[in-house]
């Protein structure tokens, strides 16, 4: 017979799933519906990709990777638009491409708000080159020649026509590259792009891929990052405009400190149990 | 209505769809998930098509003469041998070479961003660091990399100091896999918040819209 | 031939991919941008290929009337729509950009979101400090879900002019022993890529053909 009191250790191991469900929606809902407006602190890595934005004169072309699907828009929509307002706001210029097809309707929705609220036109100030199948064959083609990986941009006109690509044909006349991906793409523009064509690369990535790219953040191969959701919330707050990354921390904060709850309480319900089965042994 | 403020009432009830899973599997979420495949399947063979065949091979080649541009369609034509069983092997020239294509130059990019500028930015740090921190931090991050490639080493058996060494490495890997699993929640609670943002945030602008 | 063709192409068409990386012959540099050019095609066709596959499996689970074969009658609806908007209206105006901007995205992001319930249900039922691996695991696991948020950055103790945080152990734990594991998976499986790659130049590989290759 299980001695009394032990039935509690076991439930504090078995609340439903249901509820434990119910508990993470209520934690990211609530503060969305009541901001708390929590101060949000800047880490080194995102301080670094924004110095390297502000380091490229006005008048130059940058290279923008919308490397993302719509599965984690989320958390990479907001970086994206954070980037061209950045670039915008500079006089900076902006020639984007993807290298997911399902990046094509996102850079088109991003490119075209961002280029409203900013006044620029299209194939002067920026420019949008579309989708290429073979994410590696394309980047090591614009090391050769852009105009060559790209005859034509999203829309079917000569790239050789844009007037923002005039002398811009290369890396080497590319002061940065800028690629806000999902999985391994940053790493994959670190070694095509960088390793034989040295292009300079800083990289916004999902939570999930930023873990896993420190090492080319400490050797300089990155020359800035940002990590997830938070990592947007840091720029935009560097860049001056507060958007959904900002607006998410309450929620991130509230659920992360849930979720360490849960572990918890799981771990707890454990060792208890662990220890009433061992008394129960000896006795 | 509005085809934008249409959209967003549909794409709220798909995504009230995709979420009753959560509750239970279910009619409504099963029609979703198939509406999802066959509609993304479409979205991206139109993509394919257009960039992989229109643009990078059939433009080219009529409108602009790039007669060198046949090979690649010929591999292409090779590829869809997979299709019929009996002449499968076909399609062995184009994927032989597509994967050595990618292995070639593969080998001197990861050898170098991988593998030597890694091993340099293990061992620099260490030895020219500004001040003690940053000293042993490179110290501990050298001694680390040294031990999880130890236990990497399965030729030989972990005996004794080798022994030892590897069981550091695998401490160090925890370390670094409770960072990805902590990154990880992250992640996917961001997703989330982007939903939640949505349901909260446009479509009860669409709503408004409708209402006036 | 069915076996020796390919892996001859697979080894000239390796070798001239490696050396282009040491040479600056133009020769060499011009046969380098048709390979890259191929392949991009190939790539394209194969992803076609993918999708054809999809329709075909539909296709017999509907002639089978296999359970959920409905279901299999809205994937080939929605496929055909697509593609017969795609190629009749165009992919910038009209029906295919409002179905990937309000069908499929909003589906897609909803399908991964859903993840964030399973993983807090997970850690939950499953993370378990058993061990001492284990429990290192979850420490650094904890320290670097609160120290990345708002809420966790905030709490710390002043030592002098700086503020010692979550956020700061955190950084530590990402640079230092983070760092470290990557760094080491990083290099390992560096070596693993150069050596199958090399094998598969050289022919010694040959898994990727298929059955009896």
């Amino acid at each position: 017979m299980a001695p009394t009191g032990s039935a509690w250790h076991e439930g504090l191991s078995r609340v439903d799933r249901r509820v434990l469900f119910l508990a993470v929606a209520a934690a990211v809902a609530l503060p969305l519906l009541f901001p708390l407006n929590l101060p949000i602190r800047i880490s080194q890595e995102a301080r670094a990709f924004h110095r390297e934005m502000e380091g490229v004169a006005p008048g130059r072309v940058i290279l923008l990777s919308f490397d993302y699907e719509p599965d984690t828009m989320a958390e990479l929509d907001p970086m994206s638009l954070a980037v061209l307002r950045h670039a915008f706001g500079r006089g900076v210029r902006v020639v984007a491409m993807t290298t997911y097809a399902g990046g094509v309707g996102i850079a088109e929705r991003i490119l075209a708000q961002a280029a409203a609220e900013a006044g620029k036109s299209y194939g002067t100030d920026y420019a949008f080159l579309g989708y290429n199948p073979d994410y590696s064959a394309t980047m090591l083609r614009i090391g050769e020649s852009l105009r060559g990986a790209y005859p034509t941009d999203n829309y079917g006109r000569p790239t050789d026509e844009l007037p923002l690509l005039q002398g811009v044909d290369r890396y080497a006349e590319i002061p940065l590259v800028v690629t806000i991906s999902a999985s391994a793409l940053s790493e994959y523009w670190v070694i095509w792009a960088g390793g034989k064509y040295h292009a300079r690369i800083i990289a916004g990535n999902t939570a999930i891929q930023a873990v896993l790219i420190y090492p080319f953040l400490q050797t300089g191969q990155l020359a800035g990052m940002l990590g997830g959701l938070k990592g947007a919330a840091e720029y935009e707050r560097l860049v001056g405009r507060d958007g959904a990354g900002v607006r998410g921390m309450d929620a991130q904060s509230l659920a992360h400190f849930l979720i360490v709850l849960f572990i918890l309480l799981g771990n707890l319900g454990y060792l208890l149990q662990r220890r009433v089965r061992a008394r129960e042994t000896r006795v | 209505m509005s085809a934008t403020d249409a959209g967003v009432i549909v794409a709220a009830v798909l995504t009230l769809a995709i979420f009753s899973f959560l509750y239970r599997d279910n009619p409504f979420y099963r029609f979703a998930e198939s509406l999802l495949v066959g509609v993304s399947a479409g979205y991206y063979v139109v993509h394919y098509f257009d960039s992989g065949v229109v643009h990078k091979f059939w433009v080219p080649v009529v409108q602009q003469k790039q007669f060198w541009l046949l090979p690649g369609g010929l591999l292409g034509l090779l590829m869809l041998a997979r299709l019929w069983p009996r002449v499968q092997w076909i399609s062995r020239f184009a994927i032989a070479f597509y994967v050595a294509a990618w292995s070639g130059y593969l080998i001197p990019s990861v050898l170098q961003e991988r593998i030597l500028k890694q091993v340099a930015g293990s061992l620099l740090p260490a030895a020219g660091s500004a001040s003690l921190g940053a000293f042993l931090g490179a110290a501990l991050v050298l001694c680390g990399v040294v031990a999880i490639l130890v236990y990497f080493y399965f030729s030989a058996e972990h005996r004794g100091l080798a022994g030892r060494v590897s069981r550091v490495g695998i401490l160090v890997l925890m370390l670094g896999f409770g960072a990805s699993f902590g990154y990880t929640v992250m992640g996917r609670l961001s997703l989330l918040i982007g939903r939640f943002q949505f349901l909260f945030q446009d479509l009860p602008a669409s709503l408004r819209h409708l209402s006036h | 031939m069915k076996r020796t063709g390919p892996v001859l192409l697979g080894f000239l068409v390796g070798m001239l991919m490696l050396i282009q990386y040491f040479t600056p012959n133009r020769w060499i540099e011009a046969r380098y941008n048709n390979v890259l050019d191929w392949k991009q095609v190939v790539f394209g066709v194969t992803l076609i290929l993918g999708v054809l596959s999809l329709l075909l499996h539909h296709g017999r689970l509907i002639r089978r009337r296999a359970s959920g074969w409905g279901y299999s009658w809205v994937t080939v609806a929605g496929l055909s729509v697509m593609i017969v908007a795609g190629v009749l209206r165009g992919k910038e105006h009209g029906p295919y950009p409002w179905m990937f901007e309000y069908v499929q995205s909003p589906m897609q992001a909803t399908l991964f979101a859903l993840l964030a319930f399973y993983v807090a249900s997970a850690s939950y039922r499953a993370f378990r400090a058993r061990s001492l691996p284990a429990g290192l695991l979850l420490i650094a696991g904890v320290i670097v879900m609160l120290g990345r948020v708002p809420l966790g950055e905030m709490i710390g103790f002043h030592a002098g002019e700086r503020f010692y945080s979550l956020a700061t152990l955190s950084d530590w734990v990402l640079a230092v022993p983070n760092l470290a594991a990557k760094r080491g998976i990083m290099i390992g499986v560096g070596l693993g890529m150069t050596a199958t790659a090399i094998k598969i130049i050289l022919g010694i590989e040959r898994t990727y053909l298929g059955k009896g290759a």
